[in-house]
Order: C-alpha cells, then sequence, then structure tokens
C-alpha cells in the first residue's frame, strides 16, 4: 500500500502555515480580549494561560522524552520562592528574579536528573514525587530564608519594590507572553533533532543510544528545560498572588494538573497539551458555575472517561483516526488495552 | 589499504554473578571483509555484540575501533566512531512513522544534515536501499515481520557506519526473503563497509561471508574459511553433539 498524494499535501499544510495563522489569530483574540472583560475574568483566563505554560513545559519531559515527573511542581516551587527571596531580600527587579527563577529551577532538575533519570517508569514518578514533598519540608524549616509555613510577601508598592505590582491586565499579558513563550519552545522542540532525539529515547533508549544519541545528556537537557519553562511561570504565579505559603507552591495538585491536560490533550504533541490545558479550565470553570455541588465529581467523571476511551489524548486518537480512517471508540479501547 | 582493523578485541569478557557470558575473546577484522559469527544458542553472541557497541560493559579485555581503545565507552560514543547495529529482538521506534525511524539516525550521523526535512528525504534512499519503498509512512507495528526486519537494517544504515553488526537480520524470513539480505550484506561489502553478521541460518553465513568465527560457552572455539570452519569435528561437536561428531568420523 502507498501514500496517496493528497495525504501527503494535508499533511504539510497541517504541518506548516494553517497552524501559524491560527496561532497568531489566537494571540490577536487574546489581546482584543482583554479589553473587554473585567477583572475577574482577566484572572481565570490568566490561569488558563498559566496551565497552558506548565503543560507545555510537562510534555517535554513526560511527552516527548517519556519521563513522567510526578513532582514537577518542585521546579514551580523553587521558582516562585527564589522569585521572592530575591525580591524581598535583594530587592531584585521581578524581570531580572523571573528568568533567574528559571535558570535556578533548571539547574537543580539537572543535578538532580543525573541519578534519577537512570530510573525508568514509575521509579522515576515516584522518586521525582519524593523530591517534591521533600522540597516542600525543606522550604518550611528553613523560616529565616523563606518565612517557613507562616509564609512569604513579595514587595509590590512602594521604595521597596523594584517593580510595581502589575494589575489583572499586566498579569494577563505576563502569562500570555509565557504561554506564546511555551508554546514555540514546544513547536520548536517537535520538530527539531533534539526533539526527534527525545521521541526516539521513549519508544526505546537502547536502539536510541545505537544511533548516537546521547541519551543522559538529551534527558537531562530536556529536564532542564522543563524545569526551566515551569519555574518562571512559578516566578510569575509568585509575584501575582504576591503571598505565597509552601503548601499551596508545593501543591501536588498543580502537578496532577499539568499531567491531565497533557494526557487527555494527547502528549508529545504541540496541540494536545495546548487543547488539554483550554478545555479541563473551561469545563472545570463551566461545571463550577452550573453545578456547585457536584461538580469535582462530574468533572472527575469526564476525565475517567476520557482516560478510558481515548487513553492516547484526543489528538493522537484523532492523527490515528484520519490515518487508519478507524475512529471507533471500542476499537480505540482495544488497541491501547494493558 | 591500512593496516589497522576496523576493530579488534583482546581477551574481551564479561561475567554475570558467576558465569562468564563471554570470556577471552581476542580477535579482529579487517576493512572490508564480511565476518560470519555462529554458536548454538547461549554461546554469548549477542553479549559479544552488546560488548563491542557499549550496551553492555566489559568486566575484562579492550575494544579497539580502528585503532582507537573505546573499550567501556557509551554506546553513543561507539555509533559516533561509525558503528551500528542491529537488534535480535527488534527495536523500532513505533511511534514514528518508518521514514522518521530511518531520519533520526541520519540526524545524529556525526557529519549528517541537522534539518529533519532534509534527513527525511535522506531516509527515502534508504528505505529504497533495503526494499521498503512506498511504506515511508507507515508505522513500524503495521509492517509485516520480515519489513520489521528490513527496518531494523535501514535503522543501522541510516548511520552510514564503517562497521555494522548485524544481530540475527534474517532470523524468521522466509528463504526467498533471505536472498535480497545476503546481496544486501555483498552490497555494504562492495561500498567498502565492514561487516559482521551474527545468524543461525547456516546457509546464509556460509555464502556470505569470508571468514566465520565460532563461539561455544562465551569462548572462541576457532575462526577461519567458513567451508573449513563448517566441517571442523570441533564445531559439529559443539552444535550437534559429542556423540554424532564421532559417528561423523567414523562415517568418513
Amino acid at each position: 500500500m502507498t501514500t496517496t498524494p493528497e495525504v501527503k499535501i494535508s499533511r504539510n499544510l497541517l504541518h506548516t502555515w494553517i497552524p501559524s495563522v491560527v496561532a497568531v489569530l489566537a494571540v490577536i483574540g487574546a489581546l482584543i480580549l482583554k479589553s473587554h472583560i473585567p477583572g475577574g475574568e482577566l484572572r481565570a483566563v490568566a490561569t488558563i494561560f498559566m496551565f497552558i505554560a506548565l503543560s507545555q513545559a510537562w510534555n517535554i519531559i513526560g511527552g516527548f522524552a517519556g519521563y513522567a515527573s510526578f513532582g514537577q511542581v518542585v521546579f514551580f516551587g523553587m521558582g516562585g520562592y527564589f522569585t521572592a527571596v530575591v525580591m524581598l531580600k535583594y530587592h531584585f527587579s521581578f524581570w531580572v528574579a523571573m528568568p533567574l527563577s528559571g535558570l535556578f529551577a533548571a539547574v537543580f532538575a539537572m543535578l538532580i536528573g543525573l541519578p534519577l533519570l537512570k530510573l525508568k517508569g514509575h521509579y522515576f514518578a515516584i522518586a521525582t514525587l519524593g523530591v517534591a514533598e521533600g522540597m516542600r519540608e525543606v522550604v518550611i524549616n528553613l523560616p529565616d530564608l523563606t518565612g517557613g509555613g507562616a509564609g512569604i510577601s513579595v514587595p509590590i508598592a512602594g521604595t521597596f519594590a523594584k517593580t510595581q505590582y502589575l494589575g489583572d491586565g499586566g498579569f494577563y499579558l505576563l502569562f500570555l507572553g509565557l504561554a506564546i513563550f511555551s508554546v514555540g519552545i514546544g513547536t520548536l522542540v517537535s520538530r527539531n533533532k533534539f526533539g526527534y532525539g527525545l521521541r526516539a529515547i521513549h519508544q526505546n533508549e537502547d536502539a536510541a543510544a545505537a544511533v548516537g544519541i546521547n541519551t543522559v545528556r538529551s534527558k537531562v537537557m530536556a529536564y532542564g528545560l522543563s524545569a526551566f519553562m515551569t519555574g518562571m511561570v512559578g516566578a510569575s504565579y509568585v509575584f501575582q498572588q504576591v503571598t505565597i505559603f509552601p503548601e499551596r507552591l508545593f501543591d501536588v495538585e498543580i502537578t496532577v494538573l499539568m499531567i491531565m491536560m497533557v494526557v487527555i490533550g494527547g502528549s508529545g504533541t504541540v496541540i494536545g497539551p495546548l487543547l488539554g490545558a483550554l478545555g479541563l479550565q473551561f469545563i472545570s470553570e463551566y461545571l463550577r458555575e452550573h453545578f456547585t455541588s457536584g461538580h469535582t465529581f462530574i468533572l472527575g467523571l469526564i476525565i475517567i472517561l476520557a482516560v478510558i476511551l481515548i487513553p492516547q489524548g484526543l489528538v493522537n486518537y484523532i492523527r490515528e483516526g484520519r490515518r487508519t480512517k478507524q475512529y471507533s471508540l471500542l476499537t480505540n479501547i482495544r488497541r491501547y488495552r494493558l | 589499504m591500512s593496516e589497522i582493523p576496523v576493530l579488534e578485541t583482546r581477551g574481551l569478557g564479561r561475567r554475570f554473578g558467576s558465569l562468564d557470558a563471554v570470556s577471552d575473546v581476542s580477535f579482529s577484522v579487517p576493512k572490508g571483509m564480511i565476518l560470519g559469527v555462529i554458536g548454538p544458542n547461549g554461546a554469548g553472541k549477542s553479549t559479544f555484540i552488546n560488548l563491542v557497541t557499549g550496551h553492555i560493559k566489559p568486566t575484562s579485555g579492550k575494544v579497539f575501533i580502528e585503532g582507537k581503545d573505546m573499550t567501556g565507552a557509551a554506546p553513543w560514543d561507539i555509533a559516533r566512531a561509525g558503528v551500528a547495529r542491529t537488534f535480535q529482538i527488534v527495536k523500532p521506534f513505533n511511534g514514528m512513522t518508518v521514514r522518521e525511524n530511518i531520519a533520526v539516525g541520519i540526524l545524529y550521523e556525526p557529519h549528517g544534515t541537522n534539518r529533519m526535512a532534509v534527513a527525511l528525504r535522506e531516509a527515502d534512499e534508504v528505505l529504497h536501499t533495503v526494499g521498503l519503498a512506498g511504506q515511508g509512512e507507515r508505522r513500524p507495528n503495521e509492517l509485516s515481520t520480515a519489513d520489521v526486519r528490513r527496518l531494523e537494517f535501514a535503522k543501522a544504515l541510516a548511520s552510514r557506519p564503517r562497521l555494522i553488526l548485524l544481530d540475527e537480520v534474517m532470523a524468521g524470513l522466509r528463504p526467498t526473503e533471505i536472498g535480497p539480505s545476503l546481496d544486501l550484506i555483498r552490497e555494504l561489502k562492495a561500498q567498502g563497509t565492514t561487516v559482521i553478521v551474527v545468524e543461525h541460518v547456516m546457509k546464509a553465513i556460509v555464502a556470505v561471508s569470508d571468514e566465520v568465527l565460532v563461539l561455544a560457552q562465551g569462548k572462541v572455539l576457532m575462526q577461519g574459511d567458513p567451508h573449513e570452519v563448517l566441517a571442523d569435528p570441533r564445531v559439529i561437536e559443539v552444535y550437534l553433539g559429542h556423540r554424532y561428531a564421532k559417528r561423523q568420523k567414523g562415517n568418513s
């Protein structure tokens, strides 16, 4: 069986200009939206942007490289605390603190990645979870530096504040920028040599090494990049929240949300985590408004159904459907059964 | 022609617990040779390949690639030194198309392109060489057994190796499918590639090899001309047992 030319052409279109046009329109749409919605909704949409950035970051290590980082929130928390400490104690500008927080998280990720990325599957997942839980305890037990369990506040106004508080509109733009940045990084990785190396590692590490891929370096770099993006988002979140506590900044729920968004949307793709973040946040908000008592129950049910029916994620399901002309969900379950 | 062998091992060995999977293997392969490696099950053939390609670290001995000591080097460093391999249990990248499977190898070849679009074009040539033309857009798990073996071969060829180690690429193939594989191996030799063929299919080994090395219980039993090696009573003994070898001797 050979490929028909039409399939090739539509694939090419799909891979070149259509996504770019949609992306540009989406950004313009987001900018127009900004001046038409009130402060509360600005914050809600900014949260969606934040999760788009976080899910793209998780997707680098968890989706492309296939290393499910269950402790990803540690980079969010460390990036956040780094920004809080340098802004409060050393009067850093937020715009300097944010990229430094990303670097701080990335260096930490690469250091723990060297031993942890030798572990596979569940072992890696559990180990990273342990690191995140442990780091929260460390932060709680360093009250002089981090404020401990009592929390820490970032200066946002007056002479101590190098950077004045950005306000709802400012944070909307900041998180939009982070989302664009992360989708850009994801797109780059999905198409370049590094990204194909990660995919090869995901599918078979021995075979990847045999074709000349330095699997150790690639994995550590991927983990570092993922942590860099996550750390910058954490830094921005802290500035937005002003006062932060270890429980919230190292909350395992943040990791869980990142993973859900990537997995439901389609891991290892760029559009998947994007749709996952959008979809899950929208559904979650919608349910909260319309079903005051049972909204978490319904959301849980939707997630369970999605994971059972389309375990490879929405985008991968559609791609496979287009390729094999087979959209039956039952066939799909059979294809991915354990 | 250079005098330095493409691959040389000196006293190469690997011990797993109290078991010597491979021990004291010393031999060399000159440039452009097809060396067949045979041996009964458990003789250490796959371990031997893994030791050369760095997938398993040796516990004793040395590996030289084109005269350079590569003992204990990482698999990717060995690959970048011009050594490619196939796996006995095939390891395709199932999430990628067949063409992408090859393109990855091209991207990571030290002198190769860094651009995916170029690598994908070059991948088509490799697919054509191994007889997978037109299968580029399929997924490895949609291919027939024979085609998956071809893909495994193609992945090794993608990095344009100077030495290629083939671990049972013909296993599970029908007799009619073996012919093209042998032609491909001869074609590689004609282009100056050195080939080490590990194989169970005796006929194939004899047909294609310049020399044959016999491994038994992790040691080199003998190395030499294929026909002479196969007629040697020691080789017959390790394959078919002591009594059969004796009877053969009595008959002749």
